[in-house]
């Protein structure tokens, strides 16, 4: 049951600004959709070497997505940060290339109207990342050490059995952790609806609770109004009754643990500790559902800083991320046996009487430490590098969502 | 745990059971805490089933907590889904895909 205490394994990418990261990645990214096509190209020529492709296909200007973009482009597991534009898009492309290299990343960005086109853009798009990943490859690792890393978790699919196995696993792990002194976080206050009370009083002060309470209230308010919420067919096919039967589930993935802050997208935890990420827009419903997919809250949590997502599913999932690796455990052994080069835990064995909740604790643990040892995960080695990213409107935290 | 355990009541207060593996019409749905009873109809794996006579308009209690209100009655032993439960938030239940 100790081998997590060893973790000599874990290396990291020392960044300029104290933070490590698990990979060393050059990041190819477009600044809206007309720019999309140069950029997988460009990138599908390093997709096994570490050239991840990410980007925004908006056209309007967006202060959230460009916060997002910004933190993927300084994010620690990037190294290196091609910026491809068309050109007449709204994206302040200047400013993120400053940002970016005044992290201390080399960037370059390419601009497909100025350069020549298509052919001739992902002409000099490849060579300057074949430079770059040479150079990524060739940075010395440092130690890494559990309280160097922000991990955070995603449900998607959840079944009946999510919240009896694999997510009470994460739940344990995430309490194991946290005591180890990493930053955890949650998300998706649209999925615990009904668990609100509970999370109150599991604030570190009684001012963050009401926060914590009042942002899942938002999360009712703002899908009533929307009409549709986040609960359907797949949720119900595998024995989900009810929106706050999901949210129960959901839940346990948060383990035990006092919770420290809460976040919005592209906000760092100030500190180790759990906290929970307000995935809903502020104000009236704007711009239609918050998160489109399981892709885009992973997203929000990785501009936050996670170096890795523990995505749980019961129904099956096989996504990745382009800028964190991936871990999946899932619910159930039946689904387990199908896709079971997809999943890399399997908290089935919970149900069938074979594992206790401690025991698939541990594999995840050791699931994370192999990540941040540089092992990849089933998802990665697949080659799934999932983005995504749509408009959305937030107003600055209140003082009370992180208590000094 | 016994291989003849195939349900699990999370809270001693549940009026409720889940099915741990799939449970056949007229099967005996067993806890590890001895509770058993048999399944008026076929309870597939993770979904729920009545301990208890269920009254309609009573909550749907698991883990303690109330996860939805019965919109019909339901007697013991049968299924504890959709058909007889709503959501006391927002319903989404007729969304499907497929």
């Amino acid at each position: 049951m100790s081998r997590t205490s060893s973790h000599q394994g874990m290396r990291g990418y020392l960044r300029a600004d104290g933070r490590k990261g698990i990979r060393n990645f050059v990041v190819i990214a477009y600044l809206v959709e007309c720019a999309h096509h140069v950029a997988r190209q460009i990138a599908q020529a390093h997709q096994t070497e570490g050239g991840q492709l990410i980007g925004f296909p908006g056209c309007y200007p967006s202060d959230y997505a460009h916060r997002v973009m910004e933190a993927m482009c300084t994010h620690p597991n990037v190294g290196a940060v091609l910026l491809v534009s068309l050109g007449c898009e709204e994206f302040r492309r200047s400013a993120l290339l400053d940002a970016v290299e005044a992290s201390g990343r080399a960037a370059k960005l390419l601009v497909i109207q100025e350069c020549g086109g298509t052919r001739a853009a992902i002409g000099e798009g490849r060579h300057w990342v074949t430079q770059a990943l040479a150079a990524a490859h060739a940075v010395e690792t440092v130690p890494l050490d559990f309280s160097d890393l922000v991990i955070g978790t995603k449900c998607g699919g959840s079944d009946g059995l999510s919240g009896i196995t694999i997510n009470p696993a994460v739940g344990r792990a995430f309490d194991r952790l946290g005591d180890l002194g990493a930053t955890l976080m949650f998300e998706e206050t649209c999925e615990l609806i009904g668990c609100q009370d509970h999370m109150q009083q599991r604030a570190v002060t009684p001012e963050l609770g009401r926060e914590l309470k009042a942002a899942v209230e938002k999360a009712d308010r703002y899908y009533r109004e929307l009409g549709h919420g986040s609960f359907g067919g797949g949720n119900i096919k595998h024995g989900l009754s009810t929106l706050e039967e999901k949210s129960l589930g959901a839940y346990a993935k948060s383990g035990t643990r006092p919770i420290a802050g809460l976040i919005k997208p592209g906000t760092r935890p100030p500190h180790g500790g759990l906290y929970l990420m307000d995935t809903v827009n502020d104000g009236p419903v704007r711009h239609g559902i918050p998160n489109i997919n399981d892709t885009q809250t992973i997203t929000e949590m990785v501009a936050s800083g996670c170096h890795m997502i523990v995505f749980t599913t019961g129904a099956g999932s096989v996504v990745g991320q382009a800028v964190a690796p991936v871990i999946k455990g899932v619910s159930n052994s039946r689904v387990y046996q199908r896709l079971a080069d997809d999943i890399d835990v399997n908290g089935g064995t919970i149900a069938d009487g074979v594992e206790t909740i401690d025991d698939v604790g541990e594999r995840i643990i050791a699931e994370v430490v192999s990540l941040a040892s540089g092992h990849p995960s089933k998802s990665e080695s697949l080659g799934h590098q999932e983005f995504a990213l749509s408009y959305k409107t937030y107003e600055p935290a209140g003082p009370a969502c992180l208590p000094v | 745990m016994t291989q003849l355990v195939n349900m699990i009541i999370l809270d001693e207060g549940d009026n409720v059971g889940v099915a741990l593996r799939d449970i056949a019409a007229g099967e005996q749905a067993r806890s590890a805490n001895g509770l058993q009873l048999p399944a008026a109809e076929r309870i597939v794996q993770g979904h729920k089933v009545a301990l208890r006579n269920i009254a309609e308009a009573e909550k749907i209690i698991r883990f303690g907590v109330a996860v939805g209100i019965a919109t019909a009655s339901i007697p013991r032993g049968h299924l504890v889904h959709i058909h007889n439960v709503k959501s006391q938030y927002l319903n989404n239940d007729e969304d499907h895909y497929e």
